[in-house]
């Protein structure tokens, strides 16, 4: 049934390919990534990896993407040119922002002013007016439109962003305008909020806009160009784009709808832990997932990724900008994130007699010194190197441990001790900035993180996981199978899905006949249009779901509606659970009028579960090596991973090994092979 | 490790506890002031009165009268008499309140068979009776104008709601379904609070709220021992030429606030309760020590304000509190001015503040509350930030935004623009202030309340004031006329809109100073129309060239 998947995460040093192939075979491929061109190395491990697995090009049926392009366009700024157009008198909506101060900023009497997202000499506005009915109050201003399109064309910009007031009840002046605007500026792209985001709240539908249009030509012109390099090596399959909250794009949605495949590769890694979790029968998880640049922590409960709704991208914060009112909010749903930038090339130097790693990061090019590609600073991975927890012949491809020895002697001179004593410093500063990134998913949320399991994905984290574990009190650890390309992995499991949704205003106790058939059209639309999307114009699953609140309140819960045709009892049934949903989350029974707000539909086509193979435990050789653990140089037992024994604890310390990570078992913990193919690894405290 | 650890889950869980309660009450608040913009405070105190942890989107000001009341409660219902699933309200100004608007809801949670400690909520309900609808009447001229008095009362008892008390509160409301539901979400955040309270309550947690209390007072005083030692003072005047003065005094690692030669109180909403002014005075003192400390007992332990009744600051009965802004911005201000004489070079110029106004029906009831903000002050290192929340922390998160007011009320708003040449003129320039105009589509009442609007923000060291704002009745015919920025429920006719528009903030440092880069910038965001060689007077507020354009 389940043709060949192929799944490829791009990441700041490391491509990763996972390859499902018919039978479940899983395949993977680590390549380090080319920052020039993302392709280039994209296409090495594809091929890499069609080639270990014996696979034609041809009979490729799904490719997975996930990019960190559209995170790094908007945190560097590096999108393209945006010229902004709204409705006269609101010209500053974008420069006053919505910011909130909060913590020390609000403290802060040198408070500087965050610099609007485009500046005030590229924001135009246009007279015409709709109100909340969506009823026109005054015609637009065809002749303004016109003028406002050739001081933009004189701007010499590359997209436009259009956010008209109350387009989401009515779009036929953002609409008229867009056409006047393209018909001056040509090829330019004009995004309107009616398509991106239809839904109340001008300031947000705004941002969210108008991020899409910084974003979305870069990642157009990036996805156009993966496609036409895939074919021209014979793979055909339509390309798929990881969105943030955890489903698939087809690619030319994923170009359109750009601001979603925000957090693509890290949510792919959320994903891919509650996966491995569910398999072993773990529910609360706090995923790790150490690359070669970043390291990532999200947190799993009840076996649900942690969702928000409250998404900004570059705010105030050094973990991945979450608080609520500091960046640029992006209406979209997303996983749960904190981010820091450590990874295993964070760079490692002292200044002023103190020992500093990253943020700097050397990347894939030139790499950490034991690349032995022109790279010469020392870097984490060379720490792990020099510390024994590598083994230069095991990875995948040889490491030079004179070039790290040298390279840390860097840091280890003027510091005044060893290299073996740097590297273990270089290894402890790496995990407690990394343990900065567990602590805001879960102390930070006032969770106590001792309960939940820590599940170590990407190449680097096996080797840092049980020491990050030991700093929380976290007992156990789960290492997937394949998690040296755990995002890539997770990427195989999502499913093909998008959402669409508009604001629906109606009192839900004086709902008409006409007003249900109104709905249900929309609903009808809005399905449709999702379809359109994923090219899908029957099967998968379609959730129809309305947002009800009580008539006079902001806040409104998500109710989804019961299958069958739309009648006053099926409303009548929304409002029940809503009034249900209300009380259980605040206690308060209430029975007061409702409303909707907003109809929503998400189409869902379940991805090709790609059968389980079977562990196949190998047989090999337990060898021994010499690591320096707390100080102390040990020799200590080295076996494959994939040589363990099922459901045999083996104690630390110890090292087990994988062609894409390391798994450092250390004093104290002991590490047990599972039937799914995962290593778990437990405190000794467990047993007490 | 793990013991900081632990002691950091709970400090955080306690937090977390507080901001939970300020979720709930706004998601299930009826109150547009809330619904739309404003947050709800809610704090966790002990039964000593402490503050342990307060909800982080709180403007301080809310969060010092959830701090002061608390004693006041104790004093009339002992902790001792409490009984679980007791809830208690209050809003006397007098015994740490706000005005009769701003409830305050306080629910114990009980260790060892005591209320040890307490969970409280407080917001801006709808409406309690009063002069205005929405409680801004700005000519009361004592407490029973400004709406229904609150001493500390039982709200709820673990039967549920006390149906007589809510009854009367319903009978003395405009908007008596409003005014319950904000009721029920108050006493709901209070619920939420407790249960988290009560689950985190085991025999470390009274140790573990000990330590990290006498750890903030630490680094708090350890802060103020960075500002030199010394008798500072400063003052600041009103709108209507009332002056606020304050003499800070500086002693190893403890400050004396002393306000004593401020004016009289005086028979008009400008009167400042003293929890109010207490929390104007921690938010300046805040502003000059660690921010990251966290705000609970331990940053007040450090402080002794001291507050002479019958003054400006310390309303007493029956002098009203209602119009409480100005007063206590004047009184951080003042503040500012003093330790700006300690530490010379740190501070900025005046800033224009929060003016709120209120816009009811007359046809039939409806309510609509907000405000805008003012200009930041330049300093020596910036710019002032453009309508942001000066004085009180917030930010922009607490405008409402156009869409939902005109998808729930009888207006259209036409403009919410930056007003070209409102920043005041410097090597710094301060923020611009905003024009809001509000379209009505029914006749309406509306009430001002405004301050810094006749004594526009002044520059500093040599800056230019920013340019006062002011409240407007124009005309469908475009004729703008000005409404008090005290006004009373003034008539608006359909058609009518209400122009609101914000003063700008100081400049900082003589105008000839500032940088050619900074000038082209100005004039090509259009922050700035004129440049500095035109004879015209960009502050004249005549010059209609001023008052026209928006950006």
């Amino acid at each position: 049934m389940s043709g060949v998947s192929v799944a490829t995460d791009v990441g700041g040093t490391f491509t990763d390919v996972v390859l499902a192939a018919a039978d479940g075979t899983v395949h993977v491929v680590k390549t380090l990534t080319t920052p020039q061109d993302p392709a280039e190395g994209l296409l090495r491990g594809v091929r890499e990896a069609l080639d270990l697995a014996g696979v034609a090009p041809g009979a490729v049926t799904r490719f997975v993407h996930a990019t960190t392009l559209a995170t790094n366009v908007i945190l560097e700024r590096r999108g393209v040119p945006v010229a902004f157009v709204t409705t006269e008198g609101f010209r500053a909506m974008l420069a006053l922002g919505r910011q909130a101060r909060v913590e020390e900023e609000r403290f802060d009497l040198g408070f500087v002013q965050p610099e609007p997202p485009v500046p005030l000499t590229h924001t135009f506005s246009v007279a015409g007016r709709i109100d909340a009915s969506g009823a026109e109050v005054l015609p637009l201003d065809e002749e303004g439109a016109a003028d406002v399109a050739e001081r933009i064309a004189a701007l010499g910009v590359a997209a436009v962003a259009v956010c008209l007031l109350h387009s989401y009840a009515r779009p036929d002046h953002e609409r008229r305008l867009g056409e006047i605007l393209r018909a001056r500026l040509g090829g330019v792209p004009v995004v309107l909020s009616c398509d991106v985001w239809p839904e109340m709240g001008e300031y947000e539908r705004a941002t969210t806009t108008l991020m899409s249009a910084y974003v979305g030509p870069v990642m157009d012109s990036y996805l156009r160009r993966l496609t036409g390099l895939l074919r021209d090596v014979g793979v055909t399959a339509p390309v798929q784009v990881m969105e943030s909250a955890g489903g698939v794009l087809p690619a030319e949605l994923a170009a359109a709808r750009a601001v979603h495949t925000i957090e693509s590769g890290p949510a792919a890694g959320v994903i891919a832990a509650a996966d491995a979790g569910a398999a072993r029968g773990l529910a609360d998880l706090i995923s790790f997932d150490m690359g070669g640049t970043t390291a990532k922590a999200g947190l799993v409960r009840g076996g649900r990724p942690g969702i928000t709704h409250e998404f900004q991208v570059g705010g105030k914060g050094s973990f991945g900008g979450r608080r609520p009112g500091t960046g640029v909010p992006i209406k979209i749903p997303a996983i749960d994130l904190a981010e820091v930038g450590s990874g295993g090339g964070s760079i490692a130097a002292v200044s002023g007699g103190t020992l500093t790693v990253g943020p700097r990061s050397a990347g894939a090019d030139p790499g950490p010194a034991c690349y032995g590609r022109g790279g010469t600073e020392p870097t984490v991975t060379d720490a792990n190197l020099v510390l024994g927890y590598l083994d230069p012949e095991e990875f995948a491809f040889p490491l030079s441990r004179e070039r790290a020895e040298a390279a840390l002697r860097k840091v280890a001179d003027p510091l005044g001790v060893d290299v073996a004593t740097a590297a273990a410093a270089v290894h402890n500063i790496a995990n407690a900035q990394m343990g900065a990134a567990v602590h805001v998913v879960t102390v930070r949320r006032g969770i106590d993180p001792r309960g939940y399991t820590l599940v170590a994905l990407g190449g680097a984290a096996p080797t840092h996981a049980a020491r990050l574990a030991e700093r929380f009190g976290i007992t156990r650890v789960l290492v997937p199978p394949n998690s040296g390309v755990g995002s890539a992995a997770g990427l195989l499991r999502a499913d093909l899905s998008v959402e669409r949704a508009r604001t629906y205003l109606r009192g839900t106790s004086t709902m008409t006949e006409a007003d249900l058939a109104a709905l249900d059209a929309l609903f009808t639309e809005l399905e449709e249009a999702a379809r359109t999307d994923l090219s899908a114009p029957v099967g998968g699953e379609a959730v129809r779901s309305v947002g009800v609140r009580f008539v006079g309140q902001a806040h409104a819960f998500t109710v989804d509606l019961p299958s069958g045709p739309l009648t006053p009892a099926a409303i009548g049934q929304v409002t029940e659970d809503f009034y249900k949903r209300y009380e259980e989350s605040y206690g308060i029974p209430l029975r007061d009028p409702a409303e909707l707000t907003t109809a929503r539909v998400r189409v869902t086509l379940p991805a090709p579960r790609p059968p389980t193979a079977a562990v196949r435990t190998v047989e090999a050789e337990e060898r021994e090596r010499t690591v320096h653990l707390d100080g102390t140089a040990l020799s200590v037992p080295v076996r494959p991973r994939a040589s363990c024994p099922l459901g045999v604890p083996l104690a630390g310390p110890r090292i087990l090994t994988d062609p894409e990570c390391s798994v450092l078992v250390p004093p104290g913990w002991r590490a047990t092979a599972t039937p799914e193919g995962s290593t778990l690894l437990e405190h000794r405290s467990e047993d007490a | 490790m793990s013991d900081d650890l632990t002691a950091e889950i709970l400090r955080n869980a306690l937090c977390t506890a507080a901001e939970e309660a300020s979720i709930v009450v706004v998601r299930s608040a009826y109150s547009t002031f809330i619904v739309e913009g404003a947050d709800a405070a809610a704090a966790v105190l002990d039964a000593r009165g402490r503050l342990v942890a307060h909800s982080t989107s709180t403007a301080i000001i809310q969060c010092a009268s959830l701090r002061s009341a608390l004693p006041y409660l104790l004093r009339r219902f002992p902790a001792a008499t409490m009984a679980p699933g007791d809830v208690f309200l209050m809003n006397d100004v007098y015994q740490g309140g706000i005005h009769a608007n701003d409830l305050l809801v306080f629910r114990p949670v009980f260790s060892g068979g005591e209320a040890a400690y307490f969970t409280g909520t407080l917001i801006h309900v709808a409406d309690l009776s009063g002069l205005s609808a929405g409680g801004m009447a700005s000519d009361a001229t004592d407490v029973f104008l400004e709406g229904v008095q609150l001493p500390p009362v039982r709200i709820a008892t673990r039967d549920g709601l006390v149906d007589d008390v809510v009854a009367i509160l319903a009978a003395n409301s405009r908007t008596p379904d409003k005014l319950v539901g904000d009721l029920r979400a108050l006493i709901a955040g209070a619920n939420v609070a407790a249960r988290r309270i009560e689950e985190l309550i085991d025999e470390r947690f009274a140790h573990g709220v000990e330590e990290y209390l006498a750890d903030t007072e630490r680094r708090m005083r350890d802060s103020l021992r960075e500002i030199p030692d010394g008798s500072y003072t400063g003052a600041y005047t009103l709108d209507d030429g009332l002056t606020v003065r304050v003499t800070v005094t500086l002693a190893d690692g403890a400050a004396t606030i002393d306000f004593t030669g401020t004016d009289a109180q005086v028979p008009l909403p400008v009167n400042s309760g003293f929890s109010q002014t207490l929390g104007g005075v921690m938010y300046a003192i805040r502003c000059y020590v660690d921010p990251s400390l966290p705000l609970n007992e331990g940053c007040f332990a450090a402080l002794d304000v001291v507050l002479p009744e019958g003054s400006l600051v310390h309303c007493t009965r029956p002098f009203p509190g209602g119009g409480r802004f100005g007063t206590v911005a004047a009184a951080e201000e003042a503040v500012f001015a003093a330790l700006t004489r300690a530490l010379p070079g740190r501070g900025v110029a005046a800033s224009g503040i929060l003016q709120g106004f209120s816009l009811s029906g007359v046809a039939r009831p409806w309510l609509h509350m907000a405000f805008d903000l003012g200009g930041m002050g330049a300093g020596a290192h910036r710019d002032g930030p453009d309508a942001t929340g000066a004085l009180f922390g917030g930010g922009r998160n607490i405008i409402p935004q156009a869409e939902p007011v005109e998808a729930r009320l009888p207006v259209r708003i036409e403009a919410v623009e930056l007003i070209p040449d409102s920043g005041g003129a410097g090597t710094r320039r301060g923020g611009l202030g905003t024009r809001t105009v509000i379209r009505l589509l029914e006749d309406a009442r509306v009430d001002t309340r405004g301050d810094r609007l006749h004594r526009p923000p002044p520059g500093a060291e040599g800056g230019l004031p920013g340019r006062a704002g002011g409240y407007f009745r124009e005309g469908p015919d475009g004729t703008r006329t000005p409404l008090d920025t005290k006004a009373t429920r003034q008539p608006l006719t359909a058609g009518d809109a209400f122009v609101l528009e914000t003063s700008g903030g100081g400049g900082y440092g003589p105008p000839p100073g500032r940088a050619e880069a900074d000038r082209a910038r100005d004039l090509a965001d259009g922050r700035v129309t004129h440049s500095p060689d035109d004879t015209d007077d960009p502050d004249d507020p005549d010059d209609p060239d001023d008052t026209e354009g928006g950006v």
